[in-house]
């Protein structure tokens, strides 16, 4: 453990780290939960100069539905998304996903924000952010600007985030009535980042799938949504939805010592039609 | 700007402010700085749990939080179990009973990660027990008589209770 030294700056507000951040520059990051920061600054793989601490901050912890929107706090943990009764009410894909994160010390202490801005191709949250046309609420302490999550995310641990920039808040749309939501992944032990994940949304109307909502992770540099799975499963009874989903044309796994390109792609097409009887199973229950 | 920070803790309902180099975790500040040696270094990656810590009854990698993000926080660490009068906890003495421990070196996250896992009111199946222990290594025991130890401390308690 031979980390190089820093200095710390505690913000009271976000946009006081804005403001922090434009001062030191390069030299400077953010910290909110430090689940994926001080992991690599134990390793020697980050070296800040100055560390900027915003999970102190006021605010920006609340589950919030209006008009047909639900909207999360950046600094809201992955503990607190998967339990809050507002977040579970309006989009339980949300909950479902932040609870399958890590193990229960990475819960207690990461954050929404921290996730995304992250950008792990293998993390759950921008997956369900990808799979609900999620849009992110950003400031660099003067103005504040809407990135959407399937543009936000431009490739391995990259995103449109300017270096002053941070995530304040998501906004996904409720579930609305009809639709139903599976999200599935695999890893090799519980806790670890997935192999491949899956979040599925259907709609289903007299017996049919009328709409979909189909995004994958983990098998590429960012979160996928599988339009062509979405068109096939158009107009399908949910029983014939598996044969439906042919090779996924939208995704480009990568092998690893994790697993090789093929075993993904395989995985990544059985987790997608689980997800999708999941969902389907919910929305005829909620019809 | 600050290198060097002042921060106060209350470790096992102690308060302890110390002034200390601002880049250290908390479990740095707690070892180095303040003396208490409980949670253990592993991996620096948040993946083994030896350096597991309820942090305002919260459990987490001391390793991956800043002490000065913790300011202000009540924290607890493994002596934090002791019974008022020095002797062994619970959880502690349970461990002892079902040879929980081998080499010891998981042993305080282990009992961490185990008091957070029975500070809920619902009785945990040994299924529930192993899935709380995700993300807590240990290299010797092969997690059974773990699990044998908090089942025993969740019944004691039990037991307690209905008394
Ligand atoms: C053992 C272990 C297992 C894990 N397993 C998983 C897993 O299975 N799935 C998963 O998704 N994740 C996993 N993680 C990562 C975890 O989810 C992190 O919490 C998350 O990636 C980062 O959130 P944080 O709040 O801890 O951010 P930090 O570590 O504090 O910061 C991460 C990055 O985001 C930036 N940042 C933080 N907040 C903001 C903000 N509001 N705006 C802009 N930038 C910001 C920081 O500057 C930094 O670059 C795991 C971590 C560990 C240690």
């Amino acid at each position: 453990m031979f980390i190089r030294p820093f200095d710390y700056e505690r913000a009271e507000h976000l946009a006081d780290a804005c403001d922090l951040l434009r001062a030191h520059g390069e030299a400077a990051k953010v910290i909110a939960g430090g689940q994926s920061l001080m992991a690599l600054v134990n390793l020697g793989l980050a070296q800040p100069e100055v560390v900027i601490d915003i999970s102190r901050a006021a605010g920006y912890r609340d589950c919030v539905a209006a008009d047909g929107y639900l909207t999360v706090g950046a600094l809201t943990t992955h503990a607190r998304l998967a339990s809050d009764p507002v977040a579970a009410r309006c989009q339980p894909l949300l909950g479902a996903a932040a609870g399958q994160i890590g193990n229960a010390r990475v819960r207690s202490r990461g954050t929404l924000g921290g996730s995304l801005a992250h950008s792990d191709p293998a993390a759950e949250l921008p997956l369900v952010m990808v799979a609900l046309g999620a849009s992110y609420e950003l400031t660099d302490g003067r103005q504040t600007r809407v990135a959407r999550a399937e543009e936000f995310h431009l490739g391995f641990l990259t995103t449109q985030l300017a270096d002053d920039e941070l995530i304040t808040a998501v906004s996904v749309p409720v579930l609305g009535p009809g639709w139903g939501w599976g999200f599935e992944e695999f890893s090799r032990r519980d806790g670890d980042f997935a192999l491949a994940a899956a979040a599925v949304l259907v709609r289903i109307a007299d017996g049919i799938i009328v709409e979909s909502r189909v995004a994958v992770g983990a098998v590429g540099d960012r979160p996928v949504r599988l339009a062509d799975v979405e068109i096939s499963l158009s107009g399908a009874a949910p029983a014939d939805a598996a044969a439906r989903v042919g090779p996924l044309r939208g995704i480009r796994p990568v092998g690893d010592a994790g697993a090789s390109a093929d075993y993904r792609a395989h995985l990544c097409r059985v987790l997608v039609t689980r997800a999708i009887a999941q969902a389907s199973a919910r929305s005829l229950e909620a019809a | 700007m600050t290198a060097t920070i002042t921060t106060t803790l209350t470790v096992n309902g102690r308060q302890i402010c110390k002034a200390a180099p601002a880049h250290l975790s908390l479990l740095r500040w707690l070892r180095d700085v303040a003396g208490v040696t409980d949670p253990k270094y592993g991996c620096g990656e948040g993946i083994c749990g030896s350096c597991t810590v309820l942090l305002d009854g919260e459990p987490v990698s001391s390793c991956l939080v800043l002490a000065a993000q913790a300011d202000g926080a009540a924290i607890t660490t493994a002596s934090g179990l002791l019974e008022p009068d020095g002797s062994l906890g619970r959880l502690q003495r349970a461990f002892h009973v079902t040879h929980a421990a081998q080499c010891g070196y998981c042993t305080p996250g282990m009992l961490m990660a185990a008091a957070a896992a029975l500070a809920g009111s619902q009785r945990l199946s040994r299924q529930e027990i192993r899935a709380r222990l995700h993300g807590n290594l240990c290299r010797c025991t092969g997690y059974g008589p773990i699990v044998d130890a908090i089942e025993l401390a969740q019944d004691e308690a039990a037991d307690d209770r209905g008394k």
